[in-house]
């Protein structure tokens, strides 16, 4: 019971502050990645509390004991304790239920969110076999359209995809920054980590700490594309590019919230690069496996538990003497 | 998209450069002065994009005559309108190079862009970026 209140506590604190600490620290832009990093790594962390919280509730805690038959024995009485009246078992009942509400959300959301992008990105697939022409020598498939854009359609099908007016807009430089910067993209497999993102926030829509992770994430990984292209790339061809390709041109399909994020980036880009320090990557890193670490120990004898109710002789073992 | 795509790619693109409706034999008698390749493939070909609503057809004498439902245009407008408002679908489709931004935000990104090559003239910018009669470019850079 002290431990799964102690989880929630740590997941309720965790949710509230960490949002707050880690948006507006100014450290993120100059490693977006890690930055990234942390915010999965939060997101987690409270995911993980949380589900542990539930396990806490369902499995006694028994203390280690070297002497395996009395560990057993132990096991056994408290196993039995705990589902023995009806409110302790109505209690330990109740934690094996938010566990399993829990996992299985994630993974029907999880589930879900694939299929659905998977179906979409085919059918985009297809649509842009018909419509769009190759240009190897890019790397990319060219749409005719009066609208200046460039994106890319990852997963199995994956192409970036340029209009006709990008093409007419761009320089060479900036057409080959944009390439880069959605290379990166591909391969760095940034729509997983969306995906990831977009999953909690459909499981759990009313966690803000998810909205606003999800939220960051996509800015953040667009930073770190655009860092990958300026590895290539004069930093300014990349923040011209955006700017020509933000306006658009053309008429007003789809307008996108968050304008912000473009006017961020030019003017990180048109600052020169600053990256993070060694050392502080180091510690941003540690800080990452600390967060997911945490919930495990808290829960660490409600999950040393769970590994000797596995091996409980439950059936076996008469009614202990005494 | 090799194949399948290619082909139907290919049949879309007759389709659209012709001016009358073709019946299958029409499309594959085109088809094949460019490349080997059999009838039922292309009738299956154009029996899917009639399924799918590329195409329509219409039955004169003993065999069906196709055109195209909507121009190219039209398609890849509706494309680009799916692409462009993806942001609202619960799972993430595409990834953009970046959002649309309104015309008031472009001026402001346009501002900081010329001051920033104004700037950079000092500094020794690379500047290789601008080329003159490019119309997007906000300033003539320093040269």
């Amino acid at each position: 019971m002290i431990v799964a209140a102690a989880l929630v506590t740590y997941a309720a604190v965790l949710a509230v502050v960490a949002p707050r600490l880690l948006r507006e620290a100014a450290w993120s832009e100059r490693a977006p990645r890690l930055a990234v990093c942390l915010w999965q790594a939060l997101s987690l962390s409270v995911l993980a509390a949380a589900v542990l919280a539930g396990l806490a509730l369902a499995v006694p805690s028994v203390p280690f004991n070297i002497n395996l038959a009395e560990m057993l024995q132990a096991c056994v009485v408290s196993l039995r304790d705990s589902y023995a009246t009806a409110s302790s078992a109505s209690v330990a009942g109740s934690g094996l239920a938010v566990v399993a509400v829990l996992l299985i959300r994630v993974a029907f959301c999880a589930t879900a969110g694939l299929l659905q992008s998977a179906r979409a990105r085919r059918e985009h697939a297809l649509k842009l076999a018909i419509l769009a022409r190759p240009a190897p020598a890019l790397g990319a498939v060219i749409l005719a359209h009066e609208t200046a854009a460039a994106y890319c359609l990852p997963g199995r099908n994956r192409r970036i995809v340029l209009t006709t007016a990008a093409l007419d807009a761009l320089g060479e430089q900036e057409l080959a920054a944009v390439l880069a910067h959605e290379r990166a993209h591909l391969a760095g497999r940034h729509h997983l980590a969306l995906a990831g993102a977009d999953t909690l926030v459909r499981a759990f829509p009313a966690v803000p700490l998810f909205t606003v992770a999800r939220r960051e994430i996509g800015r953040l990984l667009e930073l770190a594309a655009d860092d990958a292209a300026s590895r290539r790339h004069p930093r300014l061809s990349i923040a011209t590019a955006l700017t020509v390709l933000a306006a658009g041109g053309g008429e007003e399909v789809g307008l996108a919230a968050g304008g912000p994020t473009a006017l961020g980036r030019v003017h990180r880009l048109l600052a020169p690069a600053n990256p993070l320090g060694l050392v502080r990557t180091m510690a941003g890193g540690t800080l990452a496996v600390v967060l997911l670490l945490v919930p495990i120990a808290i829960a660490a004898g409600p999950l040393l538990g769970l590994g000797h109710t596995l091996y409980c002789p439950l059936p076996a073992v008469p009614p202990p003497a005494s | 998209m090799h194949g399948l795509g290619a082909l139907e790619a290919a049949v879309m693109d007759l389709l659209w450069s012709a001016s009358e409706p073709r019946t299958v034999r029409a499309v594959v008698d085109e088809l094949q002065q460019r490349r080997q390749i059999a009838y039922t493939t292309v009738m299956t070909v154009m029996d899917n994009l009639h399924r799918k609503g590329w195409l329509r057809r219409e039955l004169v004498g003993r065999a069906y005559l196709y055109e195209p439902v909507r121009s190219q245009e039209e398609h890849s407008a509706e494309l680009m309108g799916e692409a462009l408002a993806h942001s609202l679908d619960p799972a993430t489709t595409l990834i953009h190079f970046v959002e649309r931004i309104s015309p008031g935000e472009a001026r402001l990104l346009r501002t900081a862009l010329t001051r920033a090559t104004r700037g950079a003239g000092t500094q020794g910018f690379r500047e290789d970026a601008s080329r003159p009669g490019q119309r997007h470019q906000p300033s003539d850079g320093p040269t």
